[in-house]
């Protein structure tokens, strides 16, 4: 394992650093978006947040294999607005997703290793469809972002 | 399970998956004997020199698919709510691929504008049928797939602009249903 680790350099490490700490800030939000959103969006809500969790279990593998240390999650994340009610726990997770997406479009520019850029592109896909689904729950429009990551 | 595990599972690392499971997608990716390939094949200048721009062919299918959506529209305005954000979509993606394609020093593709492709009537002959919403899926599935194929090979100051409109005509594809 640590052979094919070792051909990782330190910008997609760097990169990969930086996504997990993303998807640490997108579970944060989660958990304190469910707390505050619509009956009827908090099973997609625990769904999106499952997906995550996955996300950063396997970053956190790989980190390790790559014989680094993962970054920790912050005890807390400075929201962008106040999360008082349904509407505002939605921003946050378009929030979220909006961060993750940048994260994981930024490790296929910072990588050329081809397994990690597909496996990039499937994240950075199933991140747009989440924000997609929250965007139009918030009414932004288009609910699709039509870049998806690009800063 | 949800849609993105699912996707997971389906779609990622065909030789690998089989043998170790979804969870491990990632950190397979990362021991699969890729790197040399990469560092020798990603060169975008020796590409060109003999190949053209493979921005052009990707932003003709954002027109082909601007067209195709304002097409589907004119035959079924109640289309227009959901396809219409897809329309513009693709418009703004080919204008952001012809000025990729310009800021190498190449030549974009046919030459539809922006305003040209949203005012374009149904490119269908009187007796063609109309565009209907399962055809705008498909295109724009395709488009998915033609831009997600050059991922792995694109020069990094490239990829972000190509993984993106993959994600997006995914999503599109995956909505439009």
């Amino acid at each position: 394992m640590s052979g094919g680790a070792a051909r990782l350099d330190d910008v997609a490490v760097g990169a990969l650093q930086d996504v997990l700490g993303a998807e640490h800030a997108a579970l944060w939000s989660y958990a304190l978006a469910v707390a505050f959103i619509a009956p009827d969006q908090v099973a997609a809500a625990r769904t999106d947040a499952a997906a995550h969790r996955e996300l950063r279990a396997q970053i956190e593998i790989t980190l390790t294999q790559l014989g680094q240390r993962p970054v920790s999650a912050q005890p807390a994340y400075t929201t962008p607005q106040p999360v008082t009610d349904a509407a505002s726990a939605a921003g946050l997770l378009v929030t979220a997703e909006t961060d993750a997406a940048a994260a994981w479009r930024s490790v296929l520019e910072r990588s050329t290793d081809r397994a990690l850029r597909r496996a990039g592109l499937k994240a950075l896909t199933e991140t747009a469809a989440r924000c997609a689904r929250w965007r139009a729950v918030v009414g932004t429009r288009p609910a699709v972002p039509v870049f998806p990551g690009r800063p | 399970m949800n849609d993105a595990t699912a996707a997971r599972r389906g779609a990622g690392l065909p030789a690998a998956a089989p043998i170790v499971g979804r969870r491990r997608f990632l950190q397979i990716a990362l021991v699969l004997p890729a790197a040399a390939t990469v560092l020798g094949g990603c060169g975008g200048q020796d590409r060109r020199a003999d190949r053209p721009d493979p921005l052009i062919a990707l932003a003709d299918a954002a027109r082909a698919d601007a067209a195709l959506a304002a097409a589907a529209i004119a035959a079924a305005p109640a289309l227009a709510t959901r396809i219409d954000p897809l329309r513009e979509a693709r418009i703004e993606h080919a204008a952001a691929f012809d000025a990729e394609v310009v800021r190498m020093g190449g030549v974009p593709g046919t030459a539809v504008s922006p305003a040209a492709t949203a005012a374009a009537p149904p490119p269908t002959g009187t007796a063609a049928p109309p565009v209907t919403l399962a055809r705008v899926r498909e295109a724009v599935a395709a488009s998915q797939v033609g831009a997600a194929e050059l991922v792995e090979n694109l020069p990094a100051e490239r990829v972000g602009l190509v993984a993106s409109v993959a994600a997006c005509c995914a999503t599109y594809a995956a909505l439009l249903t």
